[in-house]
């Protein structure tokens, strides 16, 4: 067979994301059912009217940054399908920073190209950059502060991640890992941390993991308080208040309300895949009390807790767990949100013992089968008008289940491997 | 001949009456809109009297005693399955002979006003879609258009739309043509109760209209069509019947739900302490 080259899946990946968005003007424009997401009109409009020199926020249902807007104002003096390119230029991007943290990382090229595949060639992904959906620009900047921290540029870092939570509130959660990862034991003045390498994953990792755990945790505590954790702290502060500020200025309280509070108020008694749909769903008519919005938090943040104090030093692996976690357990969760893990996945998979067969394909399979299960009621109730409310919620708590048992799976089989490698113990007078 | 006479005086007569008013014609371009410049929400009442007596203020006017275009017959229905319907009007409509070439010359159309229901709405984005695409002339939403809201916490929307009468058909040699109108509908959630609620349509407001031009002004000339051939409410009420959350399941599915949050979120705790790192 062929040597399957990183630069040939790209362009191969390319040309079929252009097919793509083609084909997506020829369906827009023939058949019933539009192959472009519904939101790419909503930004489109949005963008339209910004360019018009009104606010994006009259277009009712436009829920994001003025940001986006802006980006997407070609749309109506260049090209319709601008954003799509965009979009998709930035699905080809996540790729090849895939492949480039995991050189970095010390992965052997085989395996690095095989794992961005996994992303390049996931029907999830390479569609919903073609409809025209904003997920990919958010997930290439996460992956860009990854790279950033792994060069130690936390200035950069900082910058990238104020933008991001300013765009899309949920990478809010990655907060706490980066800050535990920016340990004063890993970084020395005019120094760059050293990585760990893909090929000691086995033998010396666990040593160095026992040491960077015991240290890591006592140095968290005992100097908690670091110059690099400082200014990425106030850096990215910084840029968010910035950024969310300015668009007050510019659009008031509808973009406030519409951009960030109704994103952290949200939720949704329509049926979606989570859990708390048809709860919500019952008790619409009544305003949640402090204690169930409690007992309903409670399951997400313990989660989000106990994954970032066992895995934050394995960063990739800690924001992969956590993102699924943070979606599975979400009172809104729409297909969009998968893309936040999957382009995580690839940065895991060269760690992990898991084999295809049989235990990675019955993952697959359980994850996709819960999945589809559930959108076999979801059209029942949808397209067929059938009261299905109850088979519905029960096919959420099969997908909960579903993605737990991924979750459950992926961490048993997961050889654990700090990002960074701790200098020595001299290194906690630095700082 | 007597069909310009009769437009001319009732554009001498609106104008009169704007003067009364203290009004300068508006152009609105939709029939609802001037109501709901007026009003600002949907009453049923106020909006039966409005079309009844106020329209000859705006740029509509209400042309009373000639017939451009008569309406034979109208039948409607609800059709699709699911969540997302049609809510169609299929009209028979009748052109005088004599007047063919002055409606060809004037570009007329059939305008429904359809009062829907709090349990159901119309995407204006997606009544644009089809304006775009020349299904429509003109469409608009008048009222709640908050697409999200479950309907016991949502108004009665209007619906307005301009179809119009393709000028083909009126050089045909035929005197009469059908015309089909959908409305795409989609289902709000609905009340809890048992199985399905029920939503009920009333009767639209039909007109014909024909655009005419003096002065430089263009003017709509609209005729409303006889609520006697709308098909009675009573006699063959127009409903759509959507699934509904059932308030039993309420306790079951609430600590279900919460057992299960917090079961699952304990065996992920449990296998994260429990990973050793070798």
């Amino acid at each position: 067979m062929a040597e399957i080259t990183f630069r040939s899946v790209l362009l191969l990946s390319a040309v079929f994301r252009v097919v793509l968005i083609l084909y997506g003007e020829w369906q827009d424009a023939h058949m019933a059912v539009r192959y472009t997401d519904i939101d790419y009109f909503v930004f489109s409009d949005a963008a339209a009217l910004m360019a018009s020199g009104k606010s994006p926020y009259e277009r009712s249902t436009y829920r994001y940054s003025p940001l986006l807007a802006f980006l997407l104002m070609p749309n109506s003096f260049l090209h319709q399908s601008w954003g799509k390119f965009l979009f998709s230029a930035s699905d080809l991007l996540v790729g090849l920073l895939i492949h480039r943290i995991l050189k970095l990382r010390g992965v052997p090229e085989k395996l690095s190209t095989y794992s961005a595949m996994v992303w390049l060639f996931n029907p999830f992904t390479f569609t919903i950059g073609t409809r025209g959906n904003c997920e990919p620009i958010v997930c290439s900047m996460i992956l860009w502060i990854l790279i950033c921290l792994m060069k130690d540029n936390p200035i950069q870092a900082a910058f990238w991640y104020g933008l991001v939570v300013h765009l899309r509130i949920y990478p809010i959660i990655y907060a706490l890992p980066i800050i535990i990862i920016l340990d004063p034991l890993c970084f020395q003045h005019s120094k760059k941390p050293a990585l760990v390498q893909w090929s000691f994953r086995t033998s010396e990792s666990s040593l160095d993991s026992s040491s960077a755990e015991i240290i890591g945790f006592w140095n968290f505590f005992r100097s908690l308080i670091t110059w690099r954790r400082v200014v990425f702290g106030i850096l990215s502060g910084t840029t968010f208040l910035i950024l969310t500020g300015l668009s007050f200025y510019l659009y008031g309280w509808d973009f406030l309300h519409e951009a960030l509070l109704y994103h952290l108020t949200r939720t949704d008694p329509r049926h979606n895949f989570s859990i708390y749909f048809y709860h919500i769903y019952l008790h619409y008519e009544h305003e949640f009390s402090i204690l169930e919005k409690l007992i309903s938090f409670l399951p997400q943040f313990t989660v989000q807790l106990i994954l970032i104090l066992r895995f934050a030093p394995d960063l990739p692996f800690c924001l992969f767990l956590q993102t699924v976690a943070f979606v599975a357990f979400n009172k809104v969760i729409t297909a969009q949100y998968f893309v936040w893990f999957f382009c995580l996945l690839p940065l895991i998979l060269p760690w992990s013992n898991m084999r295809l067969k049989w235990r990675g394909l019955a993952c697959v399979s359980v994850w996709i089968g819960a999945q589809t299960h559930w959108l076999m009621w979801g059209y029942l109730l949808e397209f067929r008008g059938k009261n299905v409310f109850l088979q519905l919620w029960m096919a959420s708590l099969l997908f909960l289940a579903a993605n737990t048992f991924v979750m459950i799976n992926v961490i048993r089989n997961h050889a654990f491997c700090p990002l960074f490698k701790p200098s020595s113990s001299k290194s906690l007078k630095d700082d | 001949m007597q069909c310009v006479s009769v437009i001319f005086l009732i554009s001498i007569k609106s104008f009169v009456l704007a003067s009364i008013y203290g009004q300068t014609c508006s152009l609105d371009e939709y029939i609802a809109e001037s109501y709901f410049k007026k009003y600002h929400s949907f009453i049923e009442r106020e909006f039966d009297n409005f079309i009844a007596n106020k329209i000859p203020l705006g740029s509509y006017k209400l042309l009373e005693d000639k017939n451009l275009v008569t309406v034979k017959s109208i039948s409607r229905n609800v059709i699709g399955e699911g969540s997302h319907r049609w809510l169609s009007s299929s009209m028979s409509l009748k052109f005088p002979h004599e007047l063919k070439r002055e409606l060809t010359a004037s570009s007329c159309e059939v305008v429904v006003i359809e009062r829907l229901p709090s349990g159901v709405f119309t995407d204006p984005f997606e009544l644009q879609h089809f304006v775009q695409r020349g299904v429509f002339t003109d469409a608009a939403v008048f009222g709640d258009t908050n697409l999200e809201l479950p309907s016991f916490r949502s108004n009665q929307t209007v619906v307005e739309i301009h179809m119009s009468i393709d000028s083909k058909v009126l050089l045909r040699d035929e005197d009469e043509s059908e015309v089909i109108l959908k409305v795409p509908l989609h289902a709000r959630y609905q009340p809890l109760g048992h199985g399905f609620s029920r939503v009920e349509f009333g009767a639209p407001n039909i007109f014909t209209c024909c655009s005419s031009t003096e002065q430089d002004v263009t003017k709509k000339l609209c005729q409303p069509i006889p609520t006697s051939l709308i098909p009675e409410k009573k006699a063959s009420p127009l409903m759509w019947e959507i699934p509904c959350g059932n308030k039993e399941h309420a306790a079951v599915v609430s600590a279900v739900t919460f057992g299960f949050a917090i079961s699952t979120a304990l065996l992920i705790v449990l296998t994260s302490v429990s990973y050793s790192r070798q």
